[in-house]
């Protein structure tokens, strides 16, 4: 807790006046302080590397975002049992009977309880899930392509912007460790874009590991230092940086995970909780929940369910598609737990927008006013923003928006990574903060 | 030039052309005809044939068999622009490569033809819903990608999506016992009322509401921008875009004449000296394999696309791929380098055992493994790292493999390093 702090002190002073030596001791770097001294470090370098250190530390707050694709169905999946007369109406063919959530006026879907101890359903009544009904932006565009890029980059804006969480690295993160901000998958996710803190894409961390066919020994070692020293050029262009860049990091990330490789049938990242079978979801979460419990320095990560919520004439299918995500986020939940990670791991979980209230016959079309929830041992559990009333649609016949998601952002960055929202997300002090961390 | 319109070119065509000139290249890159020929081998895998339909990954090799063998190799290319602007994923075998042939057909053509072969294909109306959208309840998914992606990009409201929706309904699937889908218009299911669309009132049907959308004044500096940017790799300069335009609409809103207007463009040639591109996945792939003239032999091509993130036939969604430097991830490089190392083990690039003389100097092993690749462009620091390699490595004498070793590194990193990836 105290190294996060750290962070969000760093950045406070260091914008207001220069640093004395006092506060840099303050920040427990005391003993690397002479060496960076001696070495004429300026002293700006000494409180990025004190927050790198900081970042790394064993027990730093991990935040997962997980994206579920399409744009999921408020109504269904949480129903408003209020209202369900006027529900029932706006969805004569799809209306769902909502199993109901404890304390409030809600049932959720039947398939959120699947899965290990009750699924999404049993963490939210274990206090572990906190709901955000009603989020989105205010005049939202219905585009997946839009809509998706304002909430990769906190930002709503047409032009290319590094990811939410690849700024706060780039604010808060070290200079050095690519794993810091990990995408679970073949890409990098956009959330995960960073000016120009470094971030890693790892689909599998087993065959991250590098070899050359028919070559080893002494040739095999000077093609990998040439690959290497061709990875730290300068220069050449846009898309040659581009190019050099990602051969140094997938270099550095190799070298890192090679450790966890699996050999003689033991396999390092081996989990004791039961995943999903047959869900890429599920097996990418398994290895995230494994690769924060090494010292790795994960700090932010992002993943992407498989499940396709854009539901426009099969919403019948919701049924699979959340069973799918609760069975395995309720696995990710309990995995942590058994590993001692869950009180500094907290999962958020977003996509990027509702649908339309009234059905078309067999589905939906695009909506606003969408679902998020924060899931974790530290998170407030509940329902913490406004359902939205079914009564008073926008002009467009759409949930009224309850809850900015640029609020939500703001509220994680402080009160999970410990660092001041408006250093991130522009203009953070207009958006107010919603309580989602205890 | 042969890169950006294409796969890169053998060492055959690239001399033939270099001695014709830019102006004879370009009319042959545009027009197809005379040229030398790839001898490159008819795809076996196994010592079969390809079974694009059914069997698992040949519909990804049939098309990069045409990539690496086609005499009209900005065709080629053109058919995988429209397949990422006119994304289609997840359905049928037959129906997609139905799709592709479609997408061929008009890749040069006039726009309006193709946009109307397209809104009619059947992985179309599947994919985007617009099968079966009739009139008591019709879907706005097609409308909105319409006019979002595949015409406009801006200059519409939400009015106009749900209005155009309305014309759009009509198309009907029906399924046969035999698994295949039949596609009809059934004017019972279109919704025959008057609409406004993009400012005009009619009782349109979908050829008027795609016939709205091309004569809107944000489609053809959409269109012709997303062409520049595919083939120079940066937004377009507004006097570019305004050259561009006049083209497209001079020509009948043809697309072959806009393409000949980018590729003569000054900008394409600026930096001929240092790459500004990121191969997209299926170009890196498909251009290895034509540059270094190996045929198709093998299905791991297919996985490997998938792994770094363009598996064609299987876009992520309507919006197509992100292209650019995102294609590179730490991921990705990595796959590209394990790419490498199936490249190195093919016929033309592979280094048999004992196949390479030990008493080659560092500049011949050099020389020998730059042809063995297609003699690709390398910067000066490669040019440097794979000299010290080949020093180092053909010094140590008591290596008896050492030049087959030298020469296995060398290619590779030919195919693998940083340089490779652009273009």
């Amino acid at each position: 807790m105290n190294a996060h702090r750290a962070c969000d002190d760093f950045h406070r002073t260091n914008e207001l006046r220069p640093l004395t030596r006092r506060q840099v001791v303050g920040l427990g770097v005391g003993g690397g302080l002479s060496l960076y001294l001696a070495k004429a470090m300026p002293i700006q370098r000494v409180f990025e590397a004190a927050a790198a250190d900081a970042a790394t530390s064993p027990s730093a707050p991990v935040l997962v975002s997980v994206f579920l694709p399409g744009g999921v169905d408020l109504l269904d999946t949480l129903v408003p049992l209020h209202a369900y007369g006027r529900y029932a109406d706006l969805r004569p063919n799809l209306k769902v009977q909502g199993v109901p959530l404890a304390g409030t006026s809600l049932g959720i879907h039947p398939s959120m309880g699947r899965g290990i101890n009750g699924g999404v359903k049993g963490l939210y009544e274990r206090g572990k899930v906190g709901f955000l009904p009603g989020i989105d932006y205010s005049n939202p565009d219905l585009s997946h392509f839009h809509s998706r890029h304002f909430w990769e980059t906190g930002l709503i804006t047409d032009r290319s912007a590094p990811g939410w969480l690849g700024r706060w690295l780039d604010r808060a993160g070290g200079r050095d460790n690519p794993l810091q901000g990990i995408s679970m998958g073949y890409g990098l996710s956009p959330v995960m874009r960073s000016g120009r803190a470094p971030v890693a894409a790892v689909a599998s961390p087993g065959d991250a590991g590098f070899w050359i066919r028919g070559v080893w020994g002494d040739a095999y070692d000077e093609a990998m230092a040439a690959y290497t020293r061709l990875g730290k050029v300068n220069g050449g262009g846009h898309a040659l940086s581009a190019s050099r860049e990602a051969a140094r990091l997938a270099k550095l990330v190799a070298d890192r995970l090679s450790p966890y490789a699996e050999h003689d049938g033991n396999d390092p990242l081996a989990s004791t909780v039961p995943y999903p079978e047959e869900s890429d979801f599920g097996e990418r979460l398994r290895y995230l929940a494994a690769m924060i419990s090494k010292p790795l320095g994960i700090r932010v990560a992002s993943i992407e369910a498989g499940a396709d919520f854009d539901t426009h004439d099969n919403q019948s299918e919701l049924t699979d598609l959340l069973g799918e995500v609760s069975e395995c986020l309720a696995a990710f939940q309990a995995d942590l737990e058994a590993r001692g990670l869950s009180n500094r791991v907290l999962t958020f979980v977003w996509s990027e927008f509702g649908r339309r209230p009234e059905e078309n016959d067999s589905g939906t079309d695009h909506g606003a006013g969408g679902l998020a929830w924060v899931q974790g041992d530290r998170a407030v559990g509940g329902v913490l923003s406004e359902y939205p009333d079914l009564n008073r649609l926008d002009r467009d016949d759409n949930l009224q928006v309850t809850i900015d998601f640029r609020r939500v952002y703001s509220s994680l960055l402080e009160q999970h990574l410990g660092t001041e929202a408006s250093g991130v997300i522009p203009r953070a002090g207009a958006f107010g903060r919603v309580a989602l961390v205890k | 030039m042969f890169w950006r319109a294409g796969f890169g070119a053998t060492p055959r065509e690239a001399r033939h052309w270099a001695r014709r000139g830019k102006g004879a290249t370009i009319r042959w890159l545009l027009n197809g005809g005379p040229s030398p020929a790839p001898r490159i081998k008819a795809p076996r895998i196994d010592g079969h044939r390809l079974d694009p339909e059914n069997e698992w990954g040949h519909d990804v090799l049939w098309w990069l068999d045409r990539m690496i063998r086609s005499r009209h190799p900005l065709q080629e290319k053109l058919t995988l622009f429209w397949h990422d602007h006119f994304a289609t994923t997840e359905q049928d075998t037959p129906l997609m490569l139905a799709q592709n042939k479609t997408l061929r057909r008009h890749a040069l053509g006039r726009f309006p033809d193709l946009l109307e072969a397209v809104t009619r294909d059947p992985a179309m109306l599947m994919f985007l819903s617009l099968a079966n959208s009739d009139k008591e309840a019709p879907n706005e998914n097609y409308a909105r990608e319409l006019m979002e992606l595949f015409t406009l990009g801006r200059g519409y409201s939400e009015r106009d999506i749900r209005q155009a929706a309305r014309a759009l309904t009509g198309f009907k699937a029906e399924w046969h016992d035999n698994g295949n889908v039949e596609i009809s218009y059934d004017r019972e299911w279109h919704d025959a009322g008057a609409k406004r669309v993009l400012g005009k009132v009619g009782r349109f049907d979908w050829k008027d509401v795609l016939d709205l959308c091309v004569r809107h004044p944000a489609h053809a500096p959409f269109v012709v921008g997303k062409l520049w940017e595919f083939f120079v790799g940066t937004s377009v300069p507004r006097s570019a875009r305004a050259h561009l335009v006049r083209v497209y609409r001079g020509s009948g809103l043809r697309i072959r004449p806009v393409v000949g207007a980018i590729l003569a463009h000054p900008a394409l040639y600026r930096n001929l000296d240092a790459p500004t591109m990121v191969k997209s996945p299926v170009v890196f792939v498909a251009g290895s394999l034509r540059t270094t003239g190996q045929g198709i032999e093998r299905d791991a091509w297919t996985w490997l696309l998938d792994s770094m993130g363009q598996y064609p036939f299987r876009p992520p969604s309507v919006a197509g791929w992100d292209w650019g430097a995102s294609w590179l991830s730490s991921n990705s490089m990595r796959v590209r380098f394990d790419f490498a190392n199936y490249m190195i083990d093919t016929p033309r690039v592979g280094v048999e055992d004992g196949s390479t003389p030990n008493k080659l100097s560092p500049k011949q092993a050099v020389a020998r493994a730059r042809r063995a690749v297609g003699n690709p462009w390398t910067s000066a620091a490669t040019d440097r790292e794979l000299m010290r390699i080949a020093r180092r490595v053909l010094a140590d004498e008591d290596f008896d493999e050492r030049g087959d070793m030298c020469q296995r590194v060398l290619r590779h990193l030919l195919i693998s390093g940083p340089d490779a990836q652009v273009h």
